[in-house]
């Protein structure tokens, strides 16, 4: 067994190398399409995290009456905050209401008009975020019946679910996108694969005659398939540790406020990358040989 | 085994004629390839059946009929020449030989295995014992000759201590060892035949099927080529030769079987390329 092995290694390397024009060939168009990949994968990711934000910023806001006192807004607060589908709650008062309108107006650069006011016309709030956007369970109601305390809850109900289906909306397409894409690099290195294989057709013919079995026939292709894939993948992920620098900049600037883990997204990358060559190679080969076998 | 043809096997004439009616019994009857095959008492009664076809018949799927009804016996230890216009079929009885093909109808038997029933990964071990020559050698290019040769031996698994005395032993068989480091290119056509004459020979097979081994080659390394096939049959290996060189048949007088439109026109010991009136 161990002798097969390393038969077929050593035979893998040697066909790499002997027809090294082919080899080159499919390991340059395995390069390509994994870095095609790792760019729609993380194309992907940022839409995802930018979904995630924006799902995130759906929350349940309640008018809270002037005329209640603090006592009961944290009553009510405690009382929503033990709900199971809240993530968390947040008593903004007429001051902090005021302070946040200020601050959202010198940020546009308009004059602060409320100084012109005599008095705060703003009213303090209670701000629900959801553990889960599409799972509103009782908060509304909630907060609706506590009428001492609320004057009126903000009709986001129709909101959340547009935002919801234009996020959904979203995935489904980027899932489609990275399907049609991981397809197209299937397709794509598969037949380049069975290119190299084709042009070494005599040799799998002359194996067959002078009856070597079919484990002796295929190994050492796929070995070589996964030669192809794990240099096209070692490639692949060198080129992206160049241009990470510059890129994770890029996606700084672009998406500064996402949650958007760099470490976790190159952890990722290097598993899609390299599972993703690997498996291409292997696969590749293995169906491209199999042609030649089944007589 | 038995061999139990349905008519009984005719002294003077060979079996096959019998489907060839319009054609004259053949003149050179010196024995009965089938009595051979049956160790009836017409000569040497020792030999043993390597190859036995029985009513074979070869259907392509795009319906071209390539053997019709071809019983045929090989006798460990003969010589054979396959010969017939090109289309006649020979392509095809040597793929169903190598197990490249299976018979349509009627059996196809190599030393005692009928090959239409044995399983597919059995049949590496049935080509192990067959060596093939093509006209066009099948070397490797990048491959020295000493490599061609041992490529044969490492990909059936031979341990590599017994790969070098093996492939050192059949060049010097077939007058190689000078060339043992040279590439194919850099060798004529007749020591490109003889290299793979000796991959052919490394696994030293009971039977050796040459294709049209001078089909590329002028007369006197024609003539080289068939002085080993000759040698190599004298050391007990079965030759089965398929060929358009009517001179060397001709001249060697030894088995012709002749197939015509994908029957056998002609089983003659003795024979010569085309037939005698």
């Amino acid at each position: 067994m161990i002798g097969f092995i390393a038969f077929s290694v050593r035979r893998a390397w040697q066909g790499f190398w002997r027809n090294a024009v082919m080899s080159f060939a499919a390991t340059a168009t395995m390069i390509l399409m994994l870095l095609l990949l790792s760019g729609f994968w993380v194309l992907q990711s940022g839409l995802n995290a930018t979904l995630q934000f924006v799902e995130q910023k759906v929350e349940v806001v309640a008018d809270v009456r002037g005329s209640a006192s603090l006592d009961q807004v944290n009553a009510l607060a405690a009382e929503v905050r033990a709900l199971p589908e809240v993530a968390s709650v947040e008593f903004v008062d007429p001051e902090a209401a005021l302070a946040r309108f200020r601050a959202r107006l010198a940020e546009q650069g308009r004059e602060d008009i409320t100084q012109y006011l005599d008095r705060n016309p703003l009213q303090g709030s209670l701000e629900v975020k959801l553990r889960d956007a599409a799972v509103f369970g009782t908060v509304v109601d909630v907060l609706r019946n506590r009428t001492d305390v609320v004057s009126g809850v903000k009709e986001i109900q129709k909101l959340v679910d547009d935002v919801l289906a234009i996020t959904g909306v979203l995935r489904t397409a980027g899932v489609i996108v990275i399907l049609l894409v991981g397809l197209t690099v299937l397709f794509i290195i598969v037949n380049t694969i069975r290119l190299a294989v084709v042009a070494r057709a005599e040799e799998i013919e002359i194996m067959r005659l002078v009856g070597a079995s079919d484990g002796f026939i295929r190994w050492p292709f796929v070995f070589e398939g996964a030669l192809v894939g794990l240099i096209g993948a070692g490639v692949t992920l060198g080129l992206l540790a160049l241009v990470a620098p510059s890129l994770g900049r890029l996606m700084f600037d672009v998406f500064t406020v996402l949650p958007l883990e760099f470490g976790t997204l190159a952890r990722d990358l290097a598993i899609l990358v390299l599972g993703a060559g690997l498996g291409l190679g292997v696969f590749g080969s293995w169906v491209s040989v199999r042609s030649y076998l089944i007589r | 085994m038995t061999v139990a043809p349905q008519r009984p096997p005719s002294i003077v004439g060979n079996g096959p004629a019998v489907h060839a009616p319009r054609q004259a019994p053949p003149p050179h009857p010196a024995r009965s390839v089938w009595a051979r095959i049956l160790g009836r008492p017409t000569g040497s009664t020792g030999d043993r059946p390597l190859v036995v076809m029985r009513h074979v018949s070869k259907v392509y799927p795009n319906g071209k009929v390539a053997l019709r009804e071809v019983d045929l016996g090989i006798p460990e230890g003969d010589f054979v020449f396959l010969v017939g216009p090109s289309g006649a079929g020979k392509s095809t009885l040597i793929k169903l030989l190598i197990r490249d093909e299976i018979a349509t109808s009627g059996d196809v038997i190599l030393d005692g295995q009928n090959l239409a029933r044995i399983k597919r990964r059995a049949v590496p071990k049935v080509r192990r014992r067959i060596g093939i020559v093509f006209q066009d050698y099948k070397l490797l290019p990048q491959r020295t000759v000493w490599e061609n040769v041992a490529f044969a031996l490492e990909v059936t698994a031979t341990p590599s201590r017994l790969i070098r005395p093996a492939v050192d032993r059949v060049l010097a068989v077939v007058g190689l060892t000078g060339q043992a480091r040279q590439l194919p290119a850099t060798l004529s056509g007749g020591e490109q035949q003889r290299t793979a004459i000796a991959r052919a020979l490394v696994h030293d097979p009971r039977l050796i099927i040459a294709d049209e081994p001078t089909g590329n080659l002028d007369p006197l390394i024609s003539w080289e080529i068939l002085q080993l096939l000759l040698r190599i049959n004298e050391l007990g290996v079965t030759v089965l030769m398929a060929t358009h060189n009517a001179d060397v048949v001709t001249a060697l007088r030894r088995r012709v079987v002749a197939l015509e439109e994908g029957r056998i026109a002609r089983d003659q010991v003795g024979g010569a390329y085309h037939r005698e009136d």
